[in-house]
C-alpha cells in the first residue's frame, strides 16, 4: 500500500485518508481519533512484517537483507511516534531502548550495521517481535481508543523532538538512517494532525490552522534530503519548535487543555511495571 | 527520539581507563563531524570559570552576558561548525583549554586542531597540515599578541578571524565583537596559593620549587644574558609579548606559565605532554647542562606556578540554571530595544542550551537509569515548555509584535521559576549525579562494544 506520506501530497490527501485511515476526513476530533487508529494498526503491522523479514534474513545469514528489513521495520515504528511513548511507554522503552543495548532496535542496529554481523541476534529479534505483538494486541483491542488530548500532546512533543540536535547522527547513528526516522516522524505528525485536529481547528481559527499546515509542509520539505549531513539543521530545529509551539496555541482552541508539567504523572504506573 | 552521541573503540578505551573522564566520540557516518571526533562535552567536573569582575566585587554587564551567551552559541559560526552545534566553548571549555578535543583529519593529537584546514572553511585551507594547541583563554587580556605565531595584536581581530575564517561564520556585528571581547577580557587566571604578586612563590611552595625558581632565573651557560625568565617574565604573567624561534619550526609567542599545569599538551603544536618533556627539550636545545636534580626542581617550579587552587568545579543543576538566567537576561534589554537580531540569537542559543540540559534527565528509553522516572519526565517537560515559550518570543519578534514578545518573555520567567525546583527534584536521577552518569555512559560503551 502506498504510504500516507506519499499520498498526502496535493490533491490526493482525501484519497489517502480514506485509504490509510479507512474513513473520510474526520468531522470531529472524536471521530478523528477513531479514524486515526487504523493508521497505527497499519504501521505496527509494517514494523512487525519488517522484523519478521529481518528474522528470516538473520537466520539465513543474509546481512544485506537483514539491514534492509531493519530499516523497513523501523519506518513503521517511527511513523507511530506520536503515540508510542504516550500510550505504550512500557513497550517503547523495550522496543526503542537507548543506550542500554540489551534489547530493541538499537541493540540489533549496532550488530547489523557496525559489527556487520548476523550472528547472536536471535534472542533480540524474538524479544522485539514479542513486544511488538503485545503492542499490536493492545492497539487492536476493540476497547482501546486514542484520546484527542493525549494525541495532541504526543504529536506536539514529536514536533519538538524532530527539532532536536541531530549533529551526532541522530536516532539511528549506527545505521546512519536517522533522516528516514525523521521523515517517518513527520509523516506521523501529519497523519495525526490532518485526521484528528485540522478540520476542527479550521472552524475555530482558520488562520492558525493554515499556519500549522504550512509548518508541517515546511518540515516535510526540510527533511526530504538524503541524510542528516545534507539537512539544514538550524532550519529543522526552528521549524520543529515553531510547529510544536503553534500546536500548543491550538490546544485551547480545540477545547483541549494546554500541555503542562504534571501531565506525566501517569508514568508512575509505567515505572512500577 | 534521542540525540546523544555514541562511543568509538578509542572512546571506550578512554572511558574504561580514565574512570570518571567520560567521553563521547562520534560513531555515526551520518554525523556532521568525522567518526571518532571528540568534543569532550560531557564533563561532570568542568574547568573552573572565574571572572575578574567577580574578584573585584562587580557585576555582569549586558555586554558581558551577551558575550557569555555568544561564546556558547553555534549561531555565530557557519557551515559545518554551526551544523555540528560547535561554539567557542567547544574548544575553550569554560574559557580553558580542551586537552581531549580531537577531530580526525584536523587534529595531530588530542588537544590540537588545524585552524586552516578545509573541513570547516575550504576558503581558509592553506594546504598544510599544521595543527596547533587549543589555548586557554584565562588571562587573555594580558597575553597579547594573539594566535600561536602572534599574528594579531588585537583580541578583537583574533576573535573575528576565528568566527569568519576558521569557522566560516558571517561577518559579526560590531555589538557581537564587542560582547565577545568583553567576555574574554573578563576570564581570569585561577587563584593559586603557591603564587604571590610579582610572580613570586609563597611559603606554600615546596623546597624543590624554590630551588627550581633559582634554576629558572639562572643565566644559560652559553648565553649569559638569557634565562628562562627572560621570556617568561614573572612580574608580567610570565610572558614577554614576543615571538621567538626556539627551534620548533618557526616563530611562536611566549606562553604564560600561570595555570599552565592544566594547559597540556605543550608547545604550539602540542608535541609535549608534560613539564618534564618541556624542560628536557630546553636542556638539550640550549645545552643547559642541567643535573637530574635541577631538572626535577625546575619541573617542581613550573608545577607550582602553573597550579590552581580549584582547577575544576562539579557541574550541577543550579550552576546550569544560573548560567542560563544570565544568558537569557539579554532579553531584558533586547526586547524593549526591539533588537530583533539579539532576540533571535538569544532564543536559538538559550533554547539549545536548555535542550542540552534536558538531555541530562534520561527519558523512559534509557533503561540504564533506575528510579525517578516521573521526576525525570517532569524535568524534561519543564525544559520543553521553556524552549517552546522562548520560540514563541522569537515568533512574536519576527512578526514585529514586541508587546507580545514581552508578555511571552514574562511567561518564560514564571515558567523558569517553576522549572527550577522540578529540575532539582530530578537531579539525583540525572546525569548530574556521578553514579547515574557512570551507568549511562557505561551503557553507551557496552552498546559500542556490541559493534565490534
Amino acid at each position: 500500500m502506498q504510504s500516507f506520506f506519499q499520498f498526502s501530497r496535493g490533491a490526493l490527501i482525501a484519497a489517502a485518508l480514506t485509504a490509510t485511515a479507512g474513513a473520510a476526513q474526520a468531522a470531529s476530533m472524536q471521530d478523528g481519533v477513531k479514524s486515526y487508529k487504523p493508521f497505527v494498526v497499519e504501521h505496527i503491522g509494517k514494523a512487525i512484517a519488517g522484523a519478521k523479514e529481518m528474522q528470516t534474513a538473520v537466520k539465513a545469514g543474509n546481512l544485506e537483507a537483514a539491514q534492509k528489513a531493519w530499516i523497513a521495520s523501523r519506518k513503521g515504528w517511527e511513523a507511530m511516534e506520536p503515540v508510542t511513548g504516550t500510550y505504550f511507554g512500557d513497550l517503547d522503552k523495550l522496543i526503542d531502548a537507548w543506550p542500554d543495548g540489551k534489547t530493541g532496535y538499537h541493540a540489533i542496529e549496532v550488530v547489523l550495521f557496525s559489527a556487520k554481523k548476523t550472528e547472536g541476534l536471535d534472542t533480540q529479534i524474538a524479544d522485539l517481535l514479542a513486544n511488538m505483538d503485545k503492542f499490536e494486541k493492545r492497539v487492536t483491542d476493540k476497547k482501546f481508543g486514542f484520546a484527542p488530548q493525549k494525541l495532541l500532546e504526543g504529536t506536539a512533543n514529536l514536533a519538538y523532538e524532530v527539532g532536536e540536535e541531530k549533529s551526532g547522527g541522530g536516532e539511528s547513528p549506527y545505521a546512519a538512517t536517522s533522516i528516514v526516522d525523521m521523515q517517518e516522524n513527520v509523516e506521523g505528525i501529519e497523519a495525526a494532525w490532518k485526521v484528528v485536529f485540522a478540520d476542527t481547528l479550521k472552524k475555530k481559527d482558520a488562520k492558525l490552522a493554515v499556519l500549522i499546515q504550512e509548518r508541517i509542509e515546511n518540515l516535510e520539505t526540510l527533511v526530504k534530503v538524503t541524510d542528516i549531513k545534507s539537512m539544514d539543521a538550524k532550519k529543522v530545529h526552528i521549524a520543529g519548535e515553531e510547529l510544536a509551539a503553534l500546536m500548543l496555541q491550538a490546544a485551547p482552541k480545540l477545547g483541549l487543555k494546554p500541555f503542562k508539567v504534571g501531565d506525566e504523572d501517569g508514568d508512575k504506573k509505567d515505572e512500577k511495571k | 527520539m534521542r540525540t546523544r552521541l555514541g562511543l568509538t573503540a578509542a572512546g571506550l578505551a578512554a572511558l574504561l581507563a580514565a574512570g570518571a573522564a567520560f567521553a563521547t566520540p562520534v560513531v555515526s557516518t551520518d554525523a556532521v563531524l568525522p567518526v571518532g571526533s571528540e568534543l569532550n562535552g560531557e564533563l561532570l567536573d568542568q574547568p573552573t570559570e572565574l571572572f575578574m569582575f567577580e574578584q573585584a566585587g562587580g557585576k555582569r554587564s549586558y555586554l558581558f552576558n551577551l558575550g557569555d551567551m555568544l561564546f556558547s552559541s553555534s549561531a555565530i559560526f557557519g557551515g559545518k561548525a554551526r551544523d555540528a552545534g560547535m561554539s567557542c566553548n567547544s574548544c575553550h571549555q569554560q574559557g580553558a583549554a580542551n586537552p581531549a578535543l580531537y577531530v580526525p583529519g584536523l587534529s595531530g593529537r588530542p588537544g590540537t586542531f588545524d585552524t586552516t584546514g578545509a573541513f570547516f572553511n575550504p576558503k581558509a585551507d592553506n594546504g598544510v597540515f599544521d595543527p596547533v594547541t587549543v589555548p586557554s583563554l584565562r588571562g587573555a587580556k594580558f597575553l597579547a599578541p594573539y594566535g600561536h605565531d602572534g599574528r594579531f595584536s588585537s583580541l578583537r581581530d583574533f576573535v573575528r578571524n576565528v568566527v569568519v575564517n576558521e569557522f566560516a561564520g558571517p561577518q559579526p556585528s560590531e555589538q557581537t565583537l564587542d560582547a565577545l571581547v568583553t567576555y574574554i577580557h573578563e576570564i581570569s587566571f585561577l587563584p593559586n596559593d603557591k603564587l604571590a604578586g610579582g610572580g613570586h612563590l609563597t611559603d606554600k611552595a615546596s623546597e624543590a620549587a624554590r630551588r627550581g625558581e633559582k634554576v629558572f632565573n639562572k643565566p644559560f651557560p652559553h648565553e649569559a644574558s638569557t634565562s628562562c625568565a627572560t621570556c617568561h617574565q614573572a612580574d608580567a604573567a610570565f610572558v614577554d609579548h614576543k615571538v621567538h624561534d626556539i627551534g620548533t619550526g618557526g616563530f611562536f609567542k611566549t606562553k604564560t606559565l600561570i595555570n599552565a599545569k592544566y594547559n597540556a599538551p605543550y608547545f604550539h603544536d602540542g608535541r609535549f605532554d608534560s613539564f618534564d618533556e618541556v624542560v628536557g627539550y630546553f636542556d638539550k636545545h640550549y645545552d643547559l647542562g642541567l643535573t637530574e636534580m635541577e631538572r626535577a626542581d625546575l619541573v617542581a617550579y613550573l608545577d607550582a606556578i602553573g597550579d590552581a587552587d580549584q582547577p575544576t568545579t562539579r557541574n550541577s543543576v543550579q550552576a546550569e540554571l544560573d548560567e542560563l538566567a544570565a544568558f537569557v537576561s539579554v532579553l531584558d534589554v533586547a526586547i524593549p530595544a526591539r533588537d530583533k537580531d539579539v532576540i533571535l540569537l538569544a532564543v536559538d542559543s538559550v533554547g539549545a542550551e536548555w535542550r542540552e540540559i534536558g538531555e541530562n534527565f534520561p527519558d523512559r528509553k534509557d533503561t540504564s537509569v533506575e528510579g525517578g522516572l516521573s521526576e525525570r519526565l517532569k524535568a524534561r517537560a519543564s525544559v520543553r515548555d521553556l524552549v517552546l515559550t522562548l520560540r514563541q518570543v522569537a515568533m512574536a519578534a519576527e512578526a514585529g509584535d514586541f508587546t507580545q514578545a514581552a508578555q511571552l518573555y514574562g511567561d518564560y520567567g514564571r515558567l523558569a521559576a517553576d522549572a527550577a525546583p522540578r529540575l532539582k527534584a530530578a537531579e539525583r536521577w540525572s546525569l548530574f549525579n556521578p553514579d547515574v552518569h557512570a551507568r549511562h555512559f557505561a551503557a553507551l560503551a557496552k552498546l559500542a562494544a556490541l559493534g565490534k
